[in-house]
């Protein structure tokens, strides 16, 4: 079951971009405006991760690629470009239902993806969290 | 076909439940027509289908008395069993209720997680050839509760009238093999009427007699026997049926007015502590239950008693089994993602101290169990609906619909290919 919401083609821009660039650190995904079609909120090399979860909004959902860069123990760096989906609890009802049936159209059409987290609140996409889930196995 | 651009779908969704039925225009955050599904009719009329007493919206359906009037409900554990009542009862809350015609709108239907292939195409063309629809979809109320909040992968605990389920949802799917539900509210309403039926060394057994069958009675005091008349010309007339759903209406009233759930587990003092609740029935007699009487009742929900498990094999699960046996049947790397994402959702997780103690139950198994349950009552009874009247209010969702020409074209098989 889809909502049938289609994705701009500037967003698979965006990803090729921090996929291959590898300068662009994360990408924010919203809706736009008349709930057609998914678009690139902001782009950011900042490697601030604070400022990554600024850039969630408290109420409003979202969906984010966060290039996530860790040092394992024996010294290896590892990049792991991982999708957010963001749904506080105190988002509208409407928009959580949009952007969880929206999800799976954006989703599918970005390749190359190693982690998906769900958010609901700033605990779950924290920096020790979201390394904790990217870091297994690997 | 009817045309329908932007946002301006104008569409129709229908919920039906075991206790009611839900329907209403999409994009709105409230059905506008709640009717039971209980449904009562005279066997003797030509066609029974003709002559079916539904209450309006908000009212209590067959609570008309008639002499010789039958109650059915067409449901059982969840699905719709008998067919036939549905196009009435649908008219009844379409035409008379919400005053519009179902062949002027396209209409989203849901379905219990485990319906039937049978089932859900019986729907679309009860849809499709008596109402005469322009679009259809049928939509599964487990993945639009986990939409509706906001979550493409959850764990869905729904609690209704006569089924408990636990569906897990991923990326937008049901996973099947994880599906589990039972007929638990089925024994906790049964044991409530055993409750109060059964002389305890303090009361006699009470009797469940529907005020519409007492003439007069007068005031007693707490625990008196009641003082009676019974409307004798309407005893014969009284059919097995009606009474027995107005008894169960009668258990279901005492529910939801004195039990509940104790949040830490079953601890007779801790139930004794709670105090009494005064609760007084048609008869005229009145009691204050205690807080065994009272608390006993919910414990139903997650625990069985020895006595009870010897006595009889064939128990339906508790929530915390449910829970379990779904967990087993998933994949290990899914478990963690679904107790991040628990949504507890349906008119009997509203049970007073429910949602605690689930809670309390599922973090002494995993403590990373995260909770997702709306406060709101709307939110949690017509979960379901809600869902589905945000989703069908969508423009961009039109080109999902299985339009009339479509459905004329393909038959039967494309229900199942479109609404995966």
């Amino acid at each position: 079951m889809a909502s049938g919401v289609g994705v701009n083609p500037d967003c698979l821009n965006a990803f090729q971009e921090l996929k291959l660039g590898k300068k662009t650190r994360y990408i924010i995904f919203t809706l736009s405006p008349d709930n057609t079609e998914v678009v690139v909120e902001k782009k950011s090399e900042s490697h601030d991760y604070e400022q990554f979860m600024a850039d969630l909004p408290e109420n409003e959902c979202r969906w984010a690629i966060y290039d996530f860069e860790f040092e394992k123990p024996d010294g290896g760096r590892r990049n792991k470009i991982t999708f957010y989906s963001w749904s506080p609890d105190d988002a509208k009802i409407k928009h959580k239902m949009l952007f969880a049936s929206s999800k799976d159209a954006l989703r599918r059409s970005l390749v190359g993806i190693a982690a998906e987290i769900q958010g609901t609140d700033y605990s779950e996409v924290s920096h020790e969290s979201v390394f904790e889930k990217v870091s297994k196995g690997n | 076909m009817v045309n329908y651009g932007g946002d301006e779908v104008s569409a129709l969704v229908i919920d039906i439940g075991t206790s009611s039925i839900r329907a209403g225009y999409a994009g709105d955050d409230n059905p506008k027509a709640i009717i039971p599904t209980s449904y009562g009719y005279l066997p003797d009329a030509p066609t029974t289908t003709e002559d079916v007493t539904m209450g309006e919206a908000g009212q209590n359906g067959p609570s008309l008395w008639r002499d010789g009037m039958r109650v059915e409900n067409p449901m059982t554990n969840g699905l719709i069993q008998d067919f036939e009542p549905i196009p009435p009862l649908l008219n009844h809350a379409l035409s008379e209720v919400m005053r519009c015609s179902a062949s002027e709108h396209p209409v989203l239907v849901t379905e219990a997680p485990w319906n039937t292939a049978a089932n859900r195409e019986r729907m679309a063309e009860i849809m499709f050839e008596e109402f005469q629809v322009p679009a259809f979809y049928i939509a599964n109320t487990g993945v639009l509760n986990a939409f509706a909040a906001g979550k493409g992968t959850a764990l869905v605990i729904d609690v209704g009238q006569s089924t408990a389920s636990v569906t897990p949802v991923v990326d937008g799917f049901v996973l099947r093999k994880g599906l589990q539900y039972s007929a638990l509210p089925q024994l906790v309403h049964a044991h409530a009427k055993h409750l109060l039926t059964s002389p305890t060394n303090k009361r006699p057994g009470i009797q469940l007699l529907p005020h519409q069958l007492i003439a007069t009675k007068t005031p007693v005091d707490a625990g008196a026997l009641p003082r009676f008349q019974v409307r004798e010309d309407r005893v014969a007339g009284t059919t097995d049926s009606w009474k027995l759903w107005y008894e169960a209406r009668e258990v279901d009233e005492w529910i939801q007015s004195v039990a509940g759930v104790l949040d830490q587990g079953w601890n007779d003092q801790a139930a004794l502590a709670r105090g009494a609740r005064h609760y007084e029935f048609p008869t005229g007699y009145n009691y204050y239950f205690n807080g065994m009487e009272r608390y006993s009742v919910g414990e139903q929900f997650f625990t069985h008693s020895p006595q009870l498990v010897a006595s009889n094999p064939n128990l339906p699960k508790t929530i915390p089994a449910l829970v379990s046996a779904s967990m087993n049947a998933c994949d290990p790397d899914m478990r963690q993602v679904l107790f991040g994402n628990i949504v507890l959702i349906g008119g009997g997780s509203l049970f007073s101290g429910f949602a605690d103690r689930l809670h309390n139950e599922i973090e002494r198994q995993t403590p990373h169990a995260k909770f997702h349950a709306p406060g709101n009552p709307t939110e949690r009874r017509y979960g379901g609906w809600l869902g589905g009247s945000i989703l069908a209010s969508l423009g961009t969702f039109h080109q999902l619909w299985i339009s009339k020409e479509e459905w004329q074209e393909h038959g039967k098989a494309i229900v199942g290919q479109r609404c995966k």
